[in-house]
Order: structure tokens, then sequence, then C-alpha cells
């Protein structure tokens, strides 16, 4: 008896470590026989290029096997990319750099929206925001410690408006304080809630308009197509492949003509929203990723070092990262 | 007794650290997927201040919390002990409602009351009240026949007697139940403050990992342990101070 927990004690350690060496497996190196492809969040209008481009196969056609994984509040890309979980992944331009800032070897193939959906929804009626000095003596939902806080805060810095003259609303997903009142401005996915709390408000007969940083000169980025940087040296044609065949499927998803396969693709996987609003969630969501004169997938290297910049300032990374080292260029 | 469980707190802590370690080093991950040492000590000297504060908030709430969980079990464990219909209610209730999930819950909290105290008090005497009720019912369900059968048969027995003989007879039982829901009462606060509230350790949780800093998750995670020891101990203290005075330890020794 004596021994035995020492014993028992040392091999169930043992096992704990070897379940937590397994979960890391090898990392870039080889090509993978199958590439995991792990998403920013569940399925949703956001992720309708992918499910595309794996239901109407635009990776087979290019000799891929790829499994796509929808994404979620603990699901982290970058990290699953470092252990060697995924091949490729969707994170936000925040993400990236604060990754970059902790030494995470990542690079960005393909920046999928030109526009940063996150903006604040607003009751039009009575109020128009034609310029963020209008946001004084209002009251704006932020997420403490998310996207929208450091948004609006360089908004708020940009324009010359101390904090203390605007009211800062914890947000959580309760919407009830924005549909009573006492919140001016909520932030929210305008192609995502932002499309459901829309119609819902015009149901109740209020009109409401959307608050856009990006019109203000605050470019923000929002999601984008990362990979690790081992993974691009050893595998480049692996990734060409990959970001070609995922961007062409982007394109025909968005394309009008393309319109009815989409939706109806969109819904199977987000059966608890209506059709009718995936269409409407679809156009918004054609205007944030092909914006006049752009092109889909553009990198747009102004707006990642602004997004930099943003960050610096507002103390999320503590020095630069030099982001548009991790940017890849076009031609690959 | 204190210097046991804060030790015993710290060498599962380090071990756990240790792990982590290894393994960052071994696959030579970067900080952002596993914190460095250096990065961890900055992170501690950065938000150690903010945390410890954040952690005095959610453990008085927890301890408000657990009071009032201890006092409605009490009640409630009182009333539901007879073998009868309302006994058999309670209980299958009791049993029912400590399975659903409090994450389902406690948005329904959060409108309610909104994201201030009361819901957190509210969400941490939750999740440690049903198992203080089951354990109350079965200690205060359970006759003591050798001593209860003197006062049935001379006719003495009132319920007020009942109980105070049940609950001498297997107070060790009832402190180690209250000190273990102890741990509850502080998981539930911080669930509650990682969902909605606006402060407490939960809410700095959070926020680090909006952030994704595992960093700030690790300093949370040590101070969350220490507290959390402390209270178990001065819960076992409380304990120990109440069986001397109801003479239990003597009678025991005997």
């Amino acid at each position: 008896m004596n021994g035995a927990l020492p014993r028992l004690v040392f091999l169930l350690g043992l096992l704990v470590l070897v379940s937590l060496l397994g979960g890391c497996r090898q990392r870039g190196g080889e090509p993978a026989a199958e590439l995991n492809y792990r998403l920013k969040w569940l399925y949703n209008i956001n992720t309708a290029g992918d499910l595309y481009a794996q239901e109407h196969g635009f990776f087979t056609s290019r000799g891929l096997k790829v499994t796509v994984k929808p994404g979620g509040p603990e699901r982290d890309a970058i990290r699953e990319l470092e252990l060697g979980r995924a091949q490729f992944g969707v994170a936000s331009a925040d993400q990236v750099i604060r990754a970059l800032a902790k030494g995470a070897p990542i690079v960005v193939i393909a920046q999928l929206f030109q526009q940063n959906p996150l903006q604040w929804i607003y009751r039009s009626a009575g109020a128009c925001y034609a310029s963020p000095r209008q946001l004084r003596g209002k009251t704006v939902g932020i997420t403490f410690g998310g996207n929208d806080e450091t948004i609006m805060r360089a908004l708020l810095a940009k324009y010359r408006i101390a904090p203390d003259e605007v009211n800062l609303f914890s947000v959580r997903y309760d919407y009830t304080p924005f549909y009573r009142g006492e919140v001016d401005l909520w932030p929210i996915y305008r192609n995502a809630e932002g499309i459901v709390i829309a119609e819902k408000m015009a149901k109740a007969g209020e009109q409401t308009g959307f608050f856009v940083p990006d019109l203000f000169a605050v470019r923000f980025v929002a999601n984008s197509l990362i990979t690790t940087r081992s993974m691009l040296e050893e595998n480049p044609g692996v990734v060409r492949s990959f970001r070609d065949a995922l961007l062409s499927a982007w394109q025909e998803a968005m394309a009008p003509a393309n319109a009815a396969r989409t939706i109806a693709l969109v819904h199977a996987y987000d059966q608890g929203t209506p059709a009718e609003i995936i269409a409407k969630q679809l156009d918004a969501t054609r205007q944030l990723m092909l914006p006049e004169n752009g092109r889909l997938g553009r990198i747009d290297v102004a707006a990642w070092q602004q997004t930099e910049k943003i960050m610096l300032e507002q103390g999320v990374i503590d020095s630069p990262v030099a982001v548009e080292k991790a940017l890849l260029p076009d031609g690959l | 007794m204190l210097h046991k469980r804060l030790s015993q707190f710290l060498i599962i802590y380090f071990l756990g650290l240790g792990l982590l370690l290894a393994v960052k080093y071994c696959f030579g991950l970067s900080d952002y997927v596993i914190p460095g040492f250096t990065d961890m000590q900055n992170t501690a000297q950065a938000v150690a201040a903010g945390y410890l504060r954040a952690v005095l908030d959610t453990l008085g709430v927890a301890v408000i919390g657990h009071v009032l969980a201890i006092a409605l079990a009490t009640v409630v464990a009182i009333v539901g002990r007879p073998d009868n219909l309302l006994g058999t209610m309670i209980k299958t209730a009791a049993y029912n409602l400590q399975a659903y999930p409090i994450v389902a819950v406690a948005p329904i909290i959060f409108i309610l009351l909104g994201d201030g105290l009361p819901s957190r008090l509210l969400i941490a005497a939750i999740i440690c009240y049903f198992p203080l009720l089951l354990s109350f019912i079965g200690i205060l369900g359970e006759p003591v026949a050798g001593i209860e059968h003197f006062y049935v048969v001379t006719g003495r027995m009132r319920w007020q007697l009942e109980v105070k003989i049940r609950a001498f007879e297997n107070i060790h039982k009832l402190i180690t139940v209250v000190t273990g829901s102890a741990t509850l009462a502080m998981v539930g606060t911080i669930v509650a403050e990682f969902i909605g509230a606006d402060s407490g350790i939960g809410y700095s949780l959070r926020i680090a990992l909006y952030q994704s800093d595992i960093a700030k998750v690790l300093v949370a995670l040590f101070l969350i342990g220490v507290f959390n020891s402390l209270y178990l101990v001065a819960l076992e203290l409380l304990g120990l101070a109440v069986r001397k005075r109801m003479g239990v330890e003597q009678r025991t020794q005997q």
C-alpha cells in the first residue's frame, strides 16, 4: 500500500502529459493531407463564402481536402494554427496584431471585409451623427475589452472628445437598454444582428441608422484569412490554392445572380435566421466586402497600419509590431 | 490549517503552471498561446492591484450569497425533512431545479434584476443553494433513533427538538457540507460576473479573454485560488469553534 499512491499520482501525471503532448501535434511542416480551416464565429452570413467553397467543390477542384470548422467565443484560430490543429483560419485584425505582439508566427493572406462591419446602430428620428462631435452628451454602448471599445476610444481621441463628455455604457448580449432608449448608440455587426434589430425596430415604427467609424477616417480592419509563416514558406502552392479557392467562392457567393443559392446554403447551416433576413444580410455583406472599386480579398496595408497605430495609442499593445511584414503581397 | 490549505493550493497551481511552460518550451509556442515567465511577471505587476480589488469584491459577494444560501437551505430543509407529501415535493423540486445550467438561467436573472449586485448575489446563492439543500434535507431527515425514541415515547418530541437533535448529532457533516459549498459560492459569483456584471474578478476574466490575454487569466486564477483557500480556512476555523462550543470535540475525544 505504501508507495501505491505516489505511483498512481505519477501515472496520472504521465497520462495528462501524454494527452497534452498529443494535442500539440506536429506544426506547420509537411503538407497536410487534410486541411482544417477554423472560422471566427458560428455559421452565419459572415461565413457564406466559406460554406460556398465547401459545398460547391471549390477546394476539391484544386486538389485540397478541407474541413471547415465553425468558430465561437472560446475558439481562437490563431492558437489552433500554432498548435497545428488548423492550417488556415479567420481572425480579426486586433487578434492578429495582439498575436504578432506576442511573437505568434502568423501571416495574413487575404482581408475579407473591406469595411469593418462593427458599427453602432441608433434611432434616426431626431438624431443624425454627421460628425463624431455629435456624440457629446450621448450614451454610447461599448463592450469593455472588446475591439468596439478600442475603435470608439480612438474616434473620441481623434475628434478631441474627452471620455467624460460621452457616457460609455457597458454592453452585453441583452439589447433591452437600447430598446428602452437608455442607450443612444449600440455596437452591432451591421450585416448580421444589425439587420435583425433594424427590422424589429422598423416593425415597431422606429427608423434606425448606423454610425460608421470608417466614414470618419477611423479604419479598423476586421476579419482576415490567416495561416502560419511555416505553412507559407514550406507549402506556398497549398496556400495559394487555398486562398484562390476561397476568394473565388466568396466572389460567387456574393454575386447577385447566385443570391438564391447563397441564401439557401446559409439558411441550411443557420436555420434560426429566416431566409428573408439572410437575403438582407447578404446585401449588407456584399457592400462591406465589395465596396465600390474594391477587390475581394484585397489587403489594405494603410488600414492595417492605422489599426496598429490605434492599438498602440490605446495601450492595447506595448510596442509597434510592423504589421505590414505579416501581410502577404498579392503575388504570394 | 491556513498553512496546509495555502501550500496545497500553491503546489497544484505551480505544478499546472510548470506543465504549461513545459509544453510551451517543448513546442516553441509563442506568448500568445502560452505566456512566458517574463510575460506573466510583467502582467502580474501591471494588473495585481486591480485584480486584488476585484477578487475582494467577488469574495464579499460570494460570502453574502453563501450565507443567504445556507439560511434558505436550512429553512427549506426543516420544512421538507418529514417524509410526507410536502417533503417529497421539495426534494423532487430541488433535484430537478439543480439540473438547470446556470448559464441558461443567468441571462433571465440579468434581464429582470439588471447587472448590479442583486444579480451576482442571487446567482452565487443559487449555485451553492441546491447542493446545500439536498445535503441538509438528507441530514435533517435522518432520524437519530437512539435519542429520539425516548422523546417520542414520552410524548415530548417537538419539531424544534427533533431538528436540534439531528443537527447536533450530525454537526460534523453539516460543517463539512457548508465548507464544501463555499467554493461553489465563489464559482457562482465568478460565473455571474463573467456573464453579466460590471465588476469583480469574473468581469476582469471576461475582459482578459476578450483580449486573448492568458497571462491575465493565470494571474486571476492565482488570486482566486489564494482567496478561496483563505475563505475555506476561515470556515473550517469557524466550524471548529462551533464544535468546541457545543462540546462535540470533548465528547468525540472521550
